[in-house]
């Protein structure tokens, strides 16, 4: 087999291509930041048995709001418990909310994004106004109302938030779709007789996935935000299971003397939450400039 | 103009319909028998029959669904089981706090995200810009209720500017606003940076469109362009975004309450979910959702002022 | 008589990987009044970075880097951006490739129109609108006083250009660019919009700048032509002189390339093989080498930029007068 020019070239060209992209990853500094922000948190989480000094919910009521000190190196809330070791294993709750929370919204929003955005006619149109008229319920007081009636295990909690903001992550992808429908290929494939679903499936969807992973980095945030904000009214996770909500809200009755529980939970939350949409910024500028059309209005 | 302001009147009028069939639908849609919880685990039978019938419990649902509909727009949306009295007086009570919250929670956050955002988008990649993205990532980044709790470790028990509490019993205009400051600072500027980062970028998109090159063509001065022609076309998906943040202000207002112990509506729906009032959160969760699609009819007819083309459609 | 507009070895370049892409290089062109000079060549030329360049509207990051731009005698390129604005629209006038997006659309045309009068005179809002609804007869646009109120959307493509050129004219410029001015309209409403402009330069004794890559337009409309390629003037001269002795290849083959009505059936069109350099990987020496047809290594064509050489008829090769170049 000979190996033309044209084709050493074409090789290099696409070697070239690839370096490229990666240098757009690599030298974007908020992806950057983003990225190893991540896999710290994860690997915080994972290991957090190993890494916190005590066990989270072990209590020293001979230590109970314990200023900072060797043993205790965030000191201890008003039940003597380590805050250092809520904090870590607090890590768990938020990366699972965000998590799942996600992969149920995304997938439902995608699907139903896809099939209202590619269906057209009567279809979209109804589930268009379904959609405006669940986007008007401010999705933070849907997810309070759920969790009520269902209880507030770590389950209902993670359903009752996908729930919640399904509709925002819908919408986005309908106007994601709405970008692609126009596009040659999928006139190409209703031509060569693919049945509807097979063209969402094996072209709307892939097509779209460059923004809904921009969407997906934001919504976890957005899920870490609300299990943050339910923990802090009492409706999330209960104690003395640890989440960076309820240490807030637990530290709130000692705010003036030990500030530095509530402070350094509600700095965790930050840092996951500013790390989740720094990442989700560099994937939007990297990814693809002409997804900022699409998703850019409602995230 | 006329029959734009009647189209929006309309879609105002379906989406009204819209909220109270998604809010009936929803509450029936949450297991468990409403009755039951009311009454709780040792009601007797003829006592949960009795309470079904005054519910309307007993109907068919798409019977319920219509009663519930007429009754709707006559103003009744049931009654408090806690209190007995009617759950939408109950929850109109606590609309005046929330309202003022919400007002002065959204100019700031309308006053100081849309210039920040123009400012960001027009010095693009300096310093100025950088700082404006940073303060806002972090406004959208941490909790609001945390923040809360920051202000008020700053401005009252550090400072002693303002009070920690977002409410007072005292009369009189200029104490009560200066009760509300603090929680309507830490309530704007969260969704200020949101509307910054979108200003900026609806702002960067328009300044590179062709006809604000021919302005820079035909020597109109930079501060024109930038505060008269360009900004005028932004405005419409800044609009867009503030009636989307608007929904999203009202959850967190919710935070803001309980942080600053302050009356409203977050207060009163948060205490009628944990006493399982449901008729009274039902009607609080339809009041927030109707001034969602209030504000979002008001907003379209500001578009419709903005934008020729959309008034002819 | 002087240039009412020059460019003298105007450079302008974008930062890239591995230092400045020059996008246009050392061009030097001028235009008298009441003279039309065509510019052409392909899309990527430098036609439209030339001028925008010159006129301080590259956008960033790029930016002039040598070079002199002669409005009347005066360098725009030293002037302070506040100078330089006040002479943009009221001295030089420019209109864009695409009517459809060059109106704002959330304006009224006559405020539009009277933006551009505000920017340059002390005049009040009436006076302005007065002047734009003078301006809109003037560019021919029937009913200009209800006209006046009307949205860009009301308007057709013809009439959006022709409400462009009212603006670019508004403060009787001496210069004016038009820039692919018809390239976006219907093939009737071309002809009546170059009609217009040609009118209105007779009528104000302006210089006229005509970018464009229609050779067509060239024979009918303008005086003198300047043929760029890769971001360099590679011929110029008068339109009579070019169209009958072409003397750069690539000029040649331009005419090679168009349909010819009058040629006898059965002449073959001869498109340019290969496309024109990408800015940043411009070969050493003729940029136009790869694709020339009378490449010759012992002429220096890959080892030396080739310069503009002739008196009124100039052409920058290597080659020129080779017994290839005149058949």
């Amino acid at each position: 087999m000979s190996v033309t020019v044209e084709q050493i070239d074409a090789a290099a060209e696409a070697a070239a291509r690839r370096r490229a992209a990666i240098r757009r990853y690599t030298r974007h500094p908020g992806f950057m930041i983003g990225a190893v922000g991540i896999v710290l948190l994860v690997l915080v989480a994972l290991f957090a048995p190993w890494l916190a000094p005590h066990s989270p919910t072990r209590t020293d009521l001979m230590n109970s709001l314990a200023q900072p000190s060797a043993t205790y190196p965030l000191g201890t809330d008003q039940f003597g418990r380590c805050v250092l070791s809520r904090l870590i294993h607090g890590a768990q709750v938020s990366l699972q909310v965000g998590f799942f929370v996600v992969l149920i919204s995304l997938s439902a929003g995608t699907i139903i994004g896809a099939v209202a955005g590619y269906a057209g006619g009567w279809i979209e149109r109804a589930l268009v106004a379904v959609i405006d008229i669940l986007l008007a319920f401010p999705s933070f007081l849907l997810a309070l109302a759920l969790v009520a009636a269902r209880g507030n295990t770590l389950d209902s909690i993670i359903l009752a938030v996908a729930i919640a903001y399904t509709p925002r992550v819908a919408a986005v992808m309908r106007s994601v779709v709405l970008t692609i429908r126009p596009r040659p290929f999928i006139e190409a494939s209703r031509a060569i007789g693919l049945t509807p679903w097979k063209i969402v499936l094996r072209h709307v969807i892939p097509n779209a996935l460059p923004p809904v992973i921009v969407v997906a980095t934001v919504s976890a945030a957005t899920a870490i935000l609300a299990e943050a904000g339910l923990s802090f009214l009492g409706l999330g996770v209960q104690p003395p299971t640890p989440t960076w909500g309820n240490v807030i809200s637990e530290g709130q009755t000692a705010i003036t003397t030990n500030p530095l529980i509530s402070l350094s939970a509600g700095l965790c939350i930050a840092f996951t939450v500013v790390v989740l949409n720094l990442l989700g910024d560099g994937l939007r500028d990297t990814l693809d400039p002409q997804m900022r059309r699409s998703t850019g209005k409602l995230l | 103009m006329v029959a734009y302001i009647a189209r929006c009147a309309a879609q105002l009028l379906v989406a009204l319909v819209g909220i109270v069939t998604v809010a009936f639908f929803l509450m029936r849609a949450i297991p468990g028998d409403p009755a039951l919880y009311m009454l709780g685990d040792f009601a007797t039978a003829e006592a949960l029959a009795t309470l079904r019938a005054r519910l309307g419990l007993d109907l068919p649902v798409w019977q319920q669904y219509f009663v519930f509909l007429a009754r709707a727009a006559q103003g009744d949306l049931g009654v408090s089981v806690v209190t007995g009295e009617p759950a939408l007086a109950e929850i109109w009570a606590a609309v005046p706090p929330s309202a003022a919250l919400a007002v002065a929670g959204m100019t700031v956050a309308v006053v100081a995200g849309v210039p920040l955002g123009i400012i960001a988008a027009v010095r693009q990649g300096s310093a100025v810009d950088v700082g404006v993205m940073l303060i806002a990532l972090g406004g959208i980044s941490f909790p609001v209720f945390w923040v809360g709790l920051v202000a008020i470790l700053t401005f009252s028990h550090a400072l002693g500017i303002f009070p920690a509490l977002g409410a007072t019993s005292e009369p009189g205009l200029l104490k009560g606003l200066h009760h509300l400051a603090l929680p309507a600072l830490v309530l704007g500027l969260s969704v200020a940076a949101y509307i910054a980062r979108l200003t900026r970028s609806a702002m960067l998109e328009v300044l590179g469109q062709d006809h604000i090159r021919v302005a820079r063509a035909m020597g109109v001065p930079e501060r024109r362009i930038v505060w008269k022609l360009a900004l005028r076309n932004a405005l419409i998906p800044v609009l867009a975004v503030i009636g989307v943040t608007f929904a999203w202000s009202l959850g967190n207002a919710i935070l803001v309450e309980a942080v600053f112990s302050r009356p409203g509506l977050g207060s009163t729906i948060l205490k009628a979910i944990l006493a399982r009032d449901y008729q009274l959160v039902q009607a609080g969760v339809l009041v927030l959702a109707a001034a969602v699609v209030v504000l979002n009819t008001g907003l379209d007819l500001l578009y419709g002022a903005i934008d020729p083309r959309l008034r002819q459609r | 008589m002087t240039a009412a507009f020059e460019l003298r070895g105007l450079t302008a370049a974008v930062p890239g990987e591995k230092g400045a892409v020059r996008l246009v290089e050392e061009v030097s062109l001028h235009v008298r009044a009441g003279e039309t000079l065509a510019v052409v060549g392909e899309s990527g030329s430098g036609k439209t970075v030339t001028f925008t360049s010159a006129l301080g509207l590259l956008p960033k990051p790029g930016r002039v880097i040598a070079g002199e731009a002669l409005l009347e005698g005066e360098d725009l390129l030293k002037l302070s951006p506040e100078a330089l604005r006040r002479r943009r629209g009221a001295r030089i006038g420019m209109v864009f490739q695409d009517p459809l997006t060059g109106l704002n659309p959330v304006f009224r045309v006559g405020e539009q129109i009277a933006e551009v009068l505000r920017a340059h005179l002390p005049i009040s809002r009436r006076e302005a609108r007065e002047r734009a609804v003078a301006l809109l007869a003037r560019v021919q646009i029937p009913d200009p006083a209800r006209r006046v109120d009307d949205y860009p959307h009301q308007f057709s493509g013809g009439m959006r250009q022709r409400v462009l050129i009212a603006m670019a004219i508004a403060l009787g410029p001496r210069v004016l660019i038009a820039d692919e001015p018809t390239t976006a309209l219907d093939v009737t409403v071309q002809a009546q919009v170059l009609d217009l402009l040609g009118d209105l330069r007779d009528a104000e004794g302006m210089a006229m700048v005509l970018i464009t890559h229609d050779l067509g337009v060239v024979a009918r409309q303008a005086d003198r032509v300047a043929v760029m390629y890769a971001g360099r003037v590679v011929e110029t001269g008068t339109v009579a002189e070019v169209f009958a002795a072409p003397r750069h290849p690539y000029t040649i083959s331009l005419f090679r390339s168009i349909p010819d009505v009058e040629a006898p059936a059965g002449t073959t069109l001869a498109p340019i093989a290969g496309s024109p350099p990408d800015p940043a990987r411009r070969p050493v020496g003729c940029a136009f080498a790869p694709r020339c047809f009378a490449v010759s290594d012992a002429a220096g064509c890959r080892s030396a930029r080739p310069l503009l050489i002739g008196a009124g008829h100039e052409a920058a090769c290597h080659r020129q007068g080779a017994a290839e170049l005149a058949a």
